[in-house]
């Protein structure tokens, strides 16, 4: 198994597993989309172990996550979002989703100043509840009645990422520490402006990226 | 090249032009959303059309009065000879805003209006044909930009149209010269030079592209994006000087830094020292990224970036660092141990160091992994003493904790995770005893498995040594079908026992009973997707496409209204695509097999096609290393072998249609066609129609029911009729040959090294009789397998067929196939040489099949031939696909032996659904 971050030549097997694993699906252009937009968010599990059958085999893809931020937030909360995740059947209880999670979460935070991310799970997905929430620490947020296709509710759940911001903070105020650099004080400064700073990053519309905008963001886990 | 910051063409009109190309230029193909929202959502969340307010100055040669709203300024403006009256003007104005709000039946309206009184005028005409074109009617629209242009040469609206048009049509050789005579019209333009700009890096037109961005950079130069675009074209042309001096003009230009919070900053930094280290000088690349680390928003990328500087430029203790950093983030990417133990020195005799690389990590992360598996890829101790290694340091120990780890937990991965050890015949047979090992003393857990259907212990155990059985390397298809009932015996509800069997099944070439034991395994577990999907493909397998489709049906979107089929396709499902071409292959059905490998080969044109929007998009966006490594993917797009399966799917039919029509008028003398095969068509043809149809049926049947609560409306309403359903005009081309080309040539530039590939070249060549391109795809299979018995065949045909054309060939073609064609030499005796292949390779029934085919070729009684192929029956394998492919030969050849042929395959192979015989045909429904 590797666990790294989606490349675009993945594209292609990731659409093929979740074509494989989920009922709902999306075009290339919408992975593009996201791989071109976020692409610290996204990653996938490849099993490495498979023999080649060819020249031109690609990374076989048995587990994804396909993460997006939120373009306009309605809280006005930078967040990150969870729009697919999946691992193959042939290849659960090594903890790979749980893997590939976390590191799109530590990379919502660093590249985006992610506040908390969100995601969708069907009611009845007890194996993904089990991981969001007992596993993962997600709460769960309210229910969407009719939010999948075949009309079963979809729970709204959301992790708060503020113990993954202390992590760095702590890191960035060791690696000053290093550095020889004033500890402490200075340290702890440092931060909160540059939370400042993250607020201000121009995002969705302010980019001009409404042509290409997914306007229903009601995508799933 | 000369960039002044001071340049500034800025027109005051600027923000009205993003609004007209936005519309105007977008053909509704590209710019449809991703993917249909699973949800309607209301229009709140649709962008609203920002209106940006009347400039009050026009520069340059844009007269426009401020009255006229934004978008039409760049329409209407320039070159008009024959001015119109105000109150045209406003139509015209009502013109463009009906076609960028779509209202296209309005539009037309107040353009014929016009029209009325001025019957020439360009501009309408043009506009006129780009709403008609939008309404579908292409040829119609072409006519009308044609009669604008002849109206008004001079117009570059009507310039910019006709490029449209053609690009809409994706013909973009003529769009690009159309936009460039559209420039030169009206070289301010800025959507006119954004569009071309657009065309030539779709297009690969470097050159052309570093032209439009230098222009595009010119006029608004204080613009990042524009500057990191140049950027962009001078690196993709190659030219990394070039970028570079660029990104850093723009970075010097700035009087204050950037926030640290700006991602397009922090991107294009990243982008600049990706760039520098292109340039392969890593010491400036690694000072660079030193400079630019701290603040930099994307950690992992700097932190990779920095451990491979250091690996190049030997700095080992740093590096160590760096790749131990990486490891603490993400113990799971196998990449990282390699490298660090690269840069601490150690060879691949250091097992004891390296395998302390990676216990570290395992001891750091209980739940890693990689860190635990990784080391039996390197562990030997074959041979050799236990006590020579510390314990756990020899492949026995460290597989044996690695095997019960996994299968105390239960990881079902645990063989398809060991299984490329098995090249080691060493490791095959270690791992294999010691699953039985682990089975004879694993417990059981009480109750069976686990509740939530996992396997754990005994069970996992049984699940290993099943599938164990059924490798291709280990194979013994009766052991691995007693651990699976052993298994079963524990878990008889298992998924995973059910898909083993399945494929144990599959592997004794009964497909039949594969597919239903697939279907048992799915009716184990409704709700998975994934075993849902394997049930579908096991029934294409066994050619049953409609039940198949019907399978699918449970898990595709019901609210597409041409049904499920339909729905696959919009969601690229490549492999059921695929896989349904080919069953329909082995149906006869070669229509409908034409019509699913075209909707592969359209799929990869719509992903080729994808990549346009984000030329633009990306450099809002600011990801541009993302989007250079899509470029890059995108040139070699159809390397995939997603293409290449499919593609050879075609071509295989393609020349099987050849074929056919080449031995029928053979037959018949041409012209008139035999009555009893035109007969046999005619019920082949109605036959698949009414199959397409019932699947069709049955399968929008079954979706309507799995939602009770959809309306029905949606399945009538907004249905595009396709024309072939079934193919049959595919199926009747007069070309097969150049269709086939058509699928070919992508396979011949890409994947090269496929020697299917190049098998099925010389195929369509020799048939073409474009004898230097056979020769060409012939010494290439010879280059990558010249024991193959395929290419062995070809080089014998080829040698035959250029002693019968050799005096009809050009002198120069004739001399370069004698220098070129070393395989088998012009005085060679081809019996005796096929006679020599089959000495070297008897023991192979596939290279057998070949030689016989070749004794037929080469005038050998076919009696004689047809008691070869029985021959092959005795041969001891326990693969029966030659055999397979000698009944094909007994079918082909039309022979009165055929059956008998067959029945003794039945005999030695009774599973292989093949050998059976063939169903009774259907009473009549």
């Amino acid at each position: 198994m590797d666990i790294r971050r989606l490349e675009p030549s993945d594209i292609p097997l990731i659409q093929h597993a979740n074509l494989e694993n989920l009922p709902e699906n999306y075009f290339m252009k919408y992975y593009l989309y996201h791989a071109l937009s976020w692409p610290q968010l996204s990653y996938v599990a490849v099993d490495v172990s498979r023999p080649k059958k060819s020249p031109y085999d690609y990374p076989k893809i048995v587990g994804y996550v396909l993460a997006k931020m939120e373009e306009e937030p309605t809280d006005g909360i930078q967040h990150g979002h969870i729009t697919s995740l999946s691992v193959m059947r042939t290849h659960r209880r090594l903890g790979i989703a749980e893997k590939l999670m976390r590191q799109s979460q530590l990379a919502m935070v660093e590249t985006f100043g992610a506040q908390y991310v969100s995601l969708h799970v069907r009611v009845s997905n007890k194996a993904a509840i089990h991981l969001y929430t007992k596993t993962l620490g997600f709460d769960q947020d309210k229910t969407e009645s009719a939010y999948y296709a075949d009309g079963e509710d979809a729970f709204s759940m959301r992790l708060d990422l503020t113990s993954i911001r202390e992590q760095i903070r702590e890191a960035a105020a060791a690696e000053d520490a290093d550095e020889g650099e004033p500890v402490g004080e200075a340290g702890s400064k440092t931060l909160p402006v540059r939370e400042k700073d993250l607020k201000k990053v121009k995002v969705g519309r302010g980019l001009g990226v409404q042509g290409l905008v997914e306007k229903d963001e009601s995508k799933h886990s | 090249m000369c960039i002044s910051l001071g340049v500034r063409v800025l027109s005051v009109c600027r923000q009205s032009t993003q609004y007209q190309t936005r519309h105007l230029l977008r053909s509704e193909h590209h710019l449809a959303p991703p993917p249909p929202p699973l949800k309607y959502v209301p229009t709140s969340r649709l962008p609203v059309s920002p209106s940006p307010p009347a400039p009050s100055v026009c520069r340059g040669s844009l007269q426009c009065p401020p009255v006229l709203g934004p978008s039409v300024q760049q329409l209407s403006l320039a070159a008009m000879p024959q001015p119109l009256s105000s109150k045209e003007n406003s139509l015209f104005r009502q013109v463009i805003r009906n076609y960028e709000e779509k209202q296209y039946k309005r539009g037309l309206k107040a353009a014929e209006q016009i029209l009325k009184k001025n019957p020439k005028h360009g501009d309408t005409l043009a506009m006129k044909g780009l709403i008609i074109n939008s309404l579908g009617k292409t040829d119609e629209a072409f006519a009308l930009a044609k009669e604008a242009l002849t109206a008004d040469m001079k117009s570059h609206i009507c310039w910019h149209v006709y490029g449209i048009l053609y690009r809409h049509q994706k013909n973009f050789e003529e769009a690009i010269k159309a936009y460039k005579f559209a420039l030169k019209l009206e070289p301010g333009s800025p959507q006119i030079q954004r569009d071309l700009a657009f065309l030539q890096i779709q297009m690969r037109d470097y050159q052309g592209y570093v032209q439009s961005r230098t222009a595009m950079l010119q006029s608004k130069s204080q613009l990042r994006q524009n500057w990191t675009a140049l950027a962009v074209a001078h690196h993709l042309a190659g030219d990394l000087v070039q970028a570079e001096k660029v990104l850093t003009t723009y970075e010097e230009s700035l009087k204050a830094p950037p926030s640290h919070a700006d991602l397009e900053n922090s991107e294009a930094l990243l982008y600049k020292n990706s760039i520098i280290a292109e340039t392969g000088d890593y010491q400036r690349a690694l000072d660079h990224l030193q400079s630019i680390a701290k603040h930099n928003l994307d950690r992992l990328a700097v932190l990779e970036l920095r451990a491979e500087y250091l690996a190049k430029l030997g700095k080992k203790d740093e590096a160590i660092k760096a790749y131990r950093a990486l490891l603490d983030r993400n113990s799971e990417h196998p990449e990282y141990y390699n490298k660090l133990a690269d840069v601490m020195g150690l060879g691949d005799s250091d097992t004891n160091a390296r395998k302390a690389i990676y216990d570290e990590y395992a001891q750091k992360n209980p739940r890693c992994d990689a860190a635990k598996r990784l080391p039996l890829d390197f562990l030997t101790g074959a041979g050799r003493k236990v006590a020579d290694y510390p314990t756990g340091n020899d492949f026995h120990d460290a597989a044996k904790i690695y095997l019960k780890l996994m299968l105390d937990k239960g990881v079902p991965s645990t063989f398809a995770n060991l299984k490329h050890l098995y090249s080691d015949p060493f490791k095959k047979e270690t791992l294999q005893s010691l699953a039985h090992d682990y089975v004879e003393t694993a417990e059981s857990p009480a109750g069976g498995g686990s509740s939530d259907g996992d396997l754990k212990g005994k069970p996992a155990g049984l699940y290993y040594l099943a599938q164990h059985y059924n490798y291709h390397l280990s194979r013994d298809l009766a052991k691995a079908l007693d651990f699976v009932d052993k298994g079963l015996v524990i878990v008889p509800e298992n998924v995973e026992f059910h898909m083993t069997k399945a494929r144990i099944w599959k592997h004794r070439g009964n497909t039949r009973k594969a597919a239903e034991i697939m279907d048992q395994a799915r009716n184990l577990d409704l709700k998975d997707r994934y075993i849902n999907t394997k049930a579908a493909k096991y029934q294409l397998r066994n050619n049953e496409t409609a039940k198949a489709l019907k399978t699918m049906s449970l898990f595709t979107r019901n609210d597409n209204a041409n049904g499920p089929l339909a729905e696959l396709i919009d969601m690229q499902s490549i492999w059921y695509l695929t896989e349904d071409g080919e069953a329909s292959v082995r149906n006869g059905l070669i229509g409908l097999a034409l019509k699913r490998f075209h909707a592969v080969y359209n799929i990869f044109d719509v992903w080729q096609e994808d990549q346009f929007d984000f030329h633009s998009f990306s450099l809002r966006k600011g990801q541009i290393r993302a989007y250079v490594d899509m470029i890059r993917w995108e040139d070699k797009l159809r390397e995939h072998p997603f293409y290449t399966r499919a593609a050879l799917g075609a071509i295989a039919a393609y020349l099987g249609i050849y074929d056919s029509k080449l031995a029928m008028d053979e037959v018949n003398g041409s012209a008139n066609g035999n009555a009893e095969d035109e007969a046999e068509k005619k019920r082949a043809l109605k036959k698949a129609k009414k199959e397409a149809q019932k699947a069709e049926r049955e399968a929008a049947e079954q979706a309507a029911k799995q939602d009770p609560n959809k309306p029905k409306t949606s399945i009538t309403e907004n249905v595009k009729k396709d024309d072939d359903p079934i193919g049959l005009k595919l199926a009747s081309t007069d070309q097969p040959l150049v269709e086939a080309t058509k699928f070919l040539l992508p396979i011949l530039q890409f994947s090269p090294k496929s020697i299917d590939g190049q098998v099925a070249g010389f195929e369509v060549y020799i048939r073409r009789e474009k004898y230097l391109l056979a020769l060409s795809c012939l010494n290439a299979a010879i280059a990558i397998d010249p024991t193959n018995p395929v290419v062995h065949e070809q080089a014998v045909r080829f040698r035959k067929a250029l002693t019968s054309v050799a005096a009809s060939l050009p002198a120069k073609v004739a001399e370069v196939i004698n220098s070129e064609f070393t395989a088998i030499d012009a005085s060679t005796d081809l019996k005796k040489y096929n006679a020599g292949f089959l000495e070297k390779h008897k023991d192979s029934a596939a290279h057998v099949v070949s030689t016989i085919k070749i004794r037929k070729l080469l005038g050998e009684d076919q009696k004689t031939c047809e008691k070869a192929l029985f021959g092959i029956l005795d041969m001891k394998s326990d693969d029966w696909e030659p055999a397979a492919e000698a009944l094909g030969l007994f079918y082909q050849w039309r022979s009165s032996e055929a059956d008998a042929f067959r029945k003794a395959a039945e005999e030695k192979w009774p599973e292989v659904t093949l050998f059976k015989p063939p169903p009774p045909p259907p009473s009549t429904s």
